[in-house]
């Protein structure tokens, strides 16, 4: 009766096609994104000569940003230094416990 | 004008970043929801939180000059992981933490792929180690340390594969402790 | 030849990543389809899965990966949709739901029975029932990829085949929680 039910539920739970209609929407949705972003490029390239500006202001904002991305940078080294810091203290920890647990009374009486 | 230009360049970012669906991903195998502890930084003289995901490991990498043999080691630390979480407090005195200022996070520590691979207790001191790897298809995952002594309480979440030998190798620079050599 | 998809996905072939859609669709749509019992539901919530695969391909390290990830993101987000919409979990028995393989060798009235049934469990129960069944998972993996303890999923296995043995054996209906 168990093999039975086991065999009547794989049967009945065998996958299911969604159809290759599906495939293609997937891959649609998802090439949808980047010919987005093309089409504002093209439209980009007809804009007006007064705009122009804007994108030597662009340029200037661009170097802003990367000066606060190496902030950033720098913090995000300095923390990563300081996690491995405190994770290789509490090895060192967790060492130290289980060697005083383990040495004989006499060589944690003498203070080693 | 500055602040102007700043502003700008962030409206473009977001002009550009709407028009990309936002997915949000699921946490990988091996990071916890760790507890957010906030109540606790008030009464600690010191206090530790830092959330490095891939993004920033990454970010962290460009910052580590492969000349230098130092962050070359930490580089290799930290190449493959996904995630490096620790939150840290220290206090003036014993266990002013509640006891149970982790239960949320021991109990994560007893699903799915994680397992104990030492606890140890120390009576006299007051201080116990838990140590604990998350492991899928015999690959590590995760590790997790939780440390808890009388005036300082640890939490480390690593996301990803570390390699302890690399970490040991380590020792003596930054500031991190010589471990001794593996029995 | 899976690995080699996956490393044509993440270095951004649309190809590799179309053969790796075409590769799992069966088994994300399945699963999302016996969790939502409505195909159009399931089908957004599949594409959903593989939009999001395409996100995040770069951080699957190997096909074994790929498939714990998909089997893992498609059943929570189907969890999560069924209890943020508490939907109902009786199902229509029309065969037209396609919730069955149509080359199936089971008795097809059998076959809308059994769905009919799976389709009263409570949401978890019945995540854990088709990745056994369907996934042919054993309770580790299944645990792993739920993230709750092994023995949740022993004792909603033992519950679920209890109460599906008893109900087709006409003795007593199954509970609508599908809990014991």
């Amino acid at each position: 009766m168990n093999e039975d039910l086991d065999k009547q539920l794989r049967q009945a739970l065998r996958p299911v096609d969604p159809g290759e209609d599906f495939t293609a929407r997937v891959l649609a949705q998802i090439s949808a994104k980047p010919r987005s972003l093309r089409t504002h490029w093209r439209r980009a390239a007809w804009i007006p000569a007064a705009l122009a500006a804007s994108v030597l202001l662009v340029v200037a904002g661009v170097y802003e940003w990367q000066q606060r991305q190496k902030e950033a940078g720098l913090a995000a080294r300095a923390q990563v230094v300081e996690a491995l810091r405190v994770t290789s203290q509490k090895l060192d920890l967790a060492y130290r416990l289980i060697n005083t647990s383990s040495r004989p009374p006499s060589d944690r009486d003498s203070g080693a | 004008m500055r602040e102007a230009v700043g502003k700008l360049v962030g409206i473009l970012l977001v002009l550009s970043l709407a028009s990309l669906p936002v997915l949000a991903a699921a946490p990988p195998l091996g990071q916890l929801a760790l507890p957010s502890l906030e109540s606790l930084e008030p009464q600690a003289k010191v206090s530790v939180s830092i959330s490095l995901d891939a993004s920033l490991l990454a970010v962290a990498a460009q910052f580590l000059d492969s000349g230098q043999p130092e962050d070359r080691a930490v580089k290799d630390v930290i190449a493959g992981l996904q995630g490096v979480y620790v939150r840290s407090f220290t206090f003036d005195h014993a266990f002013v933490y509640p006891a149970n200022a982790i239960d949320s996070l021991r109990k994560q520590l007893h699903t799915a792929c994680w397992q104990s691979i030492m606890s140890v207790r120390k009576g006299k001191e007051d201080s116990t180690v838990d140590i604990f790897i998350c492991q899928l298809q015999q690959k590590a995952r995760g590790l997790a340390i939780i440390a808890v002594e009388p005036r300082e309480l640890t939490i480390v979440n690593i996301v990803g594969a570390i390699d302890l030998d690399k970490l040991h190798r380590l020792e003596g620079h930054f500031g991190i402790p010589r471990l001794p050599e593996a029995k | 030849m899976p690995d080699e998809l996956l490393a044509a996905a993440r270095a951004g072939e649309s190809d590799g990543f179309a053969a790796l859609v075409r590769l799992h669709q069966a088994r994300v749509f399945s699963i999302a389809l016996r969790m939502l019992t409505d195909r159009a539901l399931a089908e957004d919530l599949a594409q959903e899965v593989f939009l999001q695969l395409h996100h995040s391909i770069r951080s699957l390290d190997s096909h074994q990966h790929l498939v714990f990830w998909l089997r893992q993101v498609t059943t929570r987000r189907a969890i999560d949709r069924l209890r943020r919409e508490h939907r109902s979990e009786t199902i229509s028995l029309d065969e037209s739901l396609g919730l069955v393989a149509a080359e199936s060798d089971a008795d097809p009235l059998l076959r809308q029975h059994l769905q009919s049934l799976i389709g009263k469990l409570a949401p978890m129960p019945r995540a854990i029932l088709l990745l056994r069944y369907q996934e042919d998972l054993d309770p580790l993996d299944i645990a792993q990829t739920l993230a709750v303890p092994v023995n949740t999923v022993k004792s909603h296995l033992k519950r679920s085949l209890a109460a599906l043995r008893t109900q087709l054996s006409g003795l007593a209906p199954i509970d609508e929680s599908g809990e014991a």
